[in-house]
């Protein structure tokens, strides 16, 4: 019954096709053999049909085959939610030209600069789910702040001050891309502010080679791309943690690339856990999938890392690694981007 | 800055509809010594493969030297410059050393072989390395450790920027194993890199930059090498050591069986001259180490009746014997691929270890139907409808195991048996040796790797060509820090 469902499919009545086409084919050629042995036909005749043969096969095996079967991979992964960001004419595959408009049209979609724009704000609205006017915020942290100073409340002062710059960083400025020197800035604020609530708990350290940390410091990376992270290991690392945390922002440069590693020695995860948040990162599809998204909840990472995917392409991203009672490292891999000739090259200003 | 020679991004690898590696992740960078532990070996032998060969992945994108050779669209190069040493040599026997580095390389166009101009060419390689080894020597004549040696040189110089080492301390001496350290590091400086791959955290502590965690086809964690310091896996041997700890506790607590099983009288063999005595009691477990690869080769030979015993007798169960008697078994090294029959059927496989003692078992219904029984409590029904390919290597191992227990020996010869099992797998070796020892079955280890039958055994032997020394449980310690193997496997 099964078999009889199957040629329903036109991809299986065109390999019935050219199965009968091949044994015909076969038959023919051990005719002409018999004929041959017989001294009725020519070994020219032979080796024609032969070669016929043959050629019918590569040419079916490297024009149809092939193809279609690349096509139906590609297929597979939009189904298993790997999606193609930065697909080039010839890895594509079209069943007839409707079927090509059809599938530009939905990449189209998925790459459109709305998109970028969407997650931005997204990673905006994460930061500051209590928005209100940045103005008459900024205006009202400097005053407790003044209040604070003239009440000899030192450390209230300089946590509003920490407030007030976190909120300026995030909110005010308006770049996709800002150096890691900004970035690193952004994070040691917000690490002031939560250190007044973990207080000798939690430590920061920054790791790099000498040699490097000019260059490293320079290179533009996407706005808010290390906060989220940092928050998320406090808030899911060290804060379940019993005992003194620490958390590490190392950074690394090859040729190419920039390695930025934020890991801390919390309550890590089971490989289960692992598996599934990598795969959430790895499944972009998920972002054309806001309700199971939402349902799944702790979509900081995937919004960087889908940020990363849309700015760079998808051989950039993040990727995670831990283990239970040790901790989690989160790394992130994006091109090294230096200057504005290496920034323009890549079409980004 | 670092330089990547290696680097595997997000790689997902699917072999007929079995995800092997998913969202693998790896950055090997030039001059470091990158540590591998396998917790288990999902996927394992695919990564060796996609290290050196571009196979189409499903996912993902891997670079080597900087330069994109394969991604999910397909590769864009046939083969990396990779060089992976294993236990089983990559060298062109009837081949000289000199020959096997510099003629088989890519580019090499004389159809005379210079043999005096190749012998010069090698002399500066061999005096990085500091070790004597004739470059007109065929190279089925090396030991272990020059074999491995003669591999690394051979990489170099044909420009593989990444060497892979699998489980090489099981091959080698801890004296020729720190010699082969100093060469790796002197490699390493030089811009090679290496992939060291061992179950053993503490080996890996020695000489690795980073180490990495493998399992389930994925890379659970990177440890940077201050994180080694700390120990940060403990808690992934923790089962395993409380094993060992358990089984080591319970066998020093245990009263020494003194009912003799197995006695070896004035026996010599092969090249060992000095006749060898030895008693084996019931239910106990032994470990068998030869001090050189000669009396390797030959105790293995004599137990597979390759060679005969050239003088002395075999007491079993004070009857006279032969080496291979029926109430002798021999484990195998990598006994999954070397014991079992994949064109036989699961339960022809298990019968096997019958066919000794009721001939035709394989035909006969109602020993079937007795054995099924017999083995109901151990064996899942469902088994019995499998093909050897179609189990798993844990459930491989079950049989092996089985087989023997049906076979009921008095005496087992178990060649290496922790050798290439990942540390799931060593963990239910461990458990099946331990069962076979419940039932009054002796365990004879023969293993050059001390490191993990040690604490299970009660006696341990050393033999080479010069005669055979008995250690007794308090004298291990030192054993393992003082022993000279290298063995040819």
């Amino acid at each position: 019954m099964k078999k009889h469902d199957d040629f329903r499919y036109i991809s299986k009545r065109v390999s019935l096709i050219k199965n009968v086409l091949q044994c015909i084919g076969c038959v023919t050629l051990l005719l002409a053999f018999i004929f041959f042995l017989n001294g009725s036909s020519s070994i020219w005749i032979v080796i024609f049909l032969l070669v016929l043969l043959l050629g019918g096969n590569i040419v079916w095996y490297e024009w149809i085959v092939k193809p279609f079967r690349w096509c139906e991979t590609l297929s597979e992964r939009i189904l298993n939610g790997y999606v193609m960001k930065d697909s080039s004419e010839e890895d594509a595959l079209y069943l007839s030209p409707m079927n090509k408009q059809q599938n530009q049209k939905m990449i189209g979609v998925l790459n459109g600069p709305h998109v970028v724009d969407l997650n931005k704000r997204q990673a905006q609205y994460l930061a500051l789910q209590n928005q209100i006017n940045p103005h008459f915020l900024y205006n009202t942290l400097e005053s407790i702040r003044g209040e604070a100073l003239i009440a000899g409340m030192d450390s209230v002062a300089d946590m509003t001050e920490a407030l007030a710059k976190f909120f300026r960083y995030t909110i005010t400025k308006v770049e996709n891309l800002v150096s890691v020197q900004e970035e690193l800035d952004n994070c040691e604020t917000y690490f002031l502010i939560q250190k007044y609530r973990f207080g000798d708990r939690i430590d920061l350290h920054v790791e790099c080679d000498a040699d490097d940390w000019n260059d490293i410091m320079n290179c533009k990376i996407p706005k808010l791309t290390l906060q989220p992270i940092l928050e998320n290991s406090i808030i899911h690392g060290t804060e379940l943690k019993v005992g003194k945390s620490n958390l590490i922002i190392a950074f690394e440069r090859t040729n190419d690339r920039l390695i930025i590693r934020i890991s801390d020695d919390g309550v890590g995860m089971d490989e289960e856990k692992l598996a599934q948040l990598n795969g959430r990162l790895r499944n972009e599809s998920s972002s054309m999938d806001y309700k199971k998204q939402n349902e799944k909840g702790g979509i900081a990472l995937v919004n960087v890392n889908n940020r990363i995917h849309l700015i760079f392409g998808e051989e950039y991203g993040m990727h995670i690694y831990s283990i239970p009672d040790k901790g989690t490292d989160v790394e992130i891999s994006v091109p090294l981007l230096m200057d504005e000739e290496s920034i323009r090259s890549r079409g980004m200003l | 800055m670092k330089n990547e020679i290696l680097r595997m991004e997000r790689v997902t690898y699917v072999d007929k509809g079995v995800t092997k590696l998913e969202d693998f992740n790896l950055q090997v960078y030039e001059g470091e010594i990158l540590g591998f532990i396998p917790v288990n070996s999902h996927g394992l032998e695919e990564l060796f493969s996609l290290f050196r060969t571009n196979m189409p992945l499903y996912d993902g994108y891997v670079y080597y030297g900087g330069e994109m050779v394969n991604s999910w669209r397909g590769p864009m190069r046939g083969q990396n410059r990779v060089c992976i040493i294993r236990a089983r040599s990559c060298l062109v026997e009837g081949m000289t050393v000199a020959e096997n580095i510099f003629v088989l390389r890519q580019g090499f166009r004389q159809e005379i072989i210079p043999s005096e101009m190749l012998r010069k060419q090698l002399e500066p390689f061999i005096q990085d390395v500091g070790i004597e080894i004739q470059a007109d020597t065929y190279v089925e004549k090396l030991s272990t450790f020059e074999r491995i040696v003669v591999e690394i040189l051979r990489a170099v110089v044909m420009g593989q920027r990444l060497i892979i080492l699998e489980e090489i301390s099981t091959l080698i001496s801890e004296t020729k194993l720190n010699k082969l350290y100093e060469i790796i590091r002197y490699y390493a400086d030089q811009g090679f890199s290496f992939i060291y791959i061992n179950l053993h955290f503490e080996e890996l502590q020695q000489i690795c930059d980073r180490a990495v965690l493998f399992s389930n086809g994925r890379i659970q964690k990177v440890i940077s090498k201050s994180e080694m310091d700390k120990g940060i896996l403990d808690n992934y041997t923790e089962q395993y050591r409380d094993l060992v700890m358990h089984h080591w506790e319970e066998r020093s607590g245990e009263k020494r069986h003194t009912k003799e099983i197995f006695r070896l009288e004035n026996i010599v063999y092969g090249a060992i001259k000095k006749p060898l005595n030895v008693t084996i009691s019931q239910g106990e477990c032994v470990v068998v180490q030869c001090m050189d690869s000669i009396s390797y080769r030959n105790t293995k030979s004599v137990l597979m009746e390759e060679i005969p015993v050239t003088k002395g007798k075999v007491w079993l169960d004070k009857k006279r014997g032969k080496m291979l008697y029926k109430d002798i078994a021999v484990v195998e090294e990598d006994p999954t691929s070397n014991m079992l029959f994949p064109e036989l059927s699961y339960f022809d496989n298990l019968c096997l270890g019958l066919a000794n003692r009721v001939p035709g078992v394989c035909y006969s219904r109602k020993i079937k139907m007795n054995i099924k029984q017999e083995y109901k409590e151990y064996i899942d029904e469902e088994l019995y409808l499998k093909q050897i390919d179609e189990l798993t290597e844990k459930q491989k191992y079950q049989l092996v195991f089985m087989r023997i227990l049906l076979q009921k020996p008095k005496v087992i010869f178990c060649f290496q048996p922790f050798k290439g099992a990942d540390l799931v797998h060593r963990m239910y070796i461990w458990e099946q040796l331990e069962f076979l020892l419940h039932h009054g079955i002796a365990v004879i280890i023969v293993s050059v790797n001390l490191q993990d039958p040690l604490s299970m055994v009660q006696r341990m032997f050393r033999i080479s060509v010069k005669g055979i020394e008995e250690l007794e449980k308090d004298e291990f310690q030192s054993a393992s820090s003082t022993t000279e193997k290298d063995i040819e496997i």
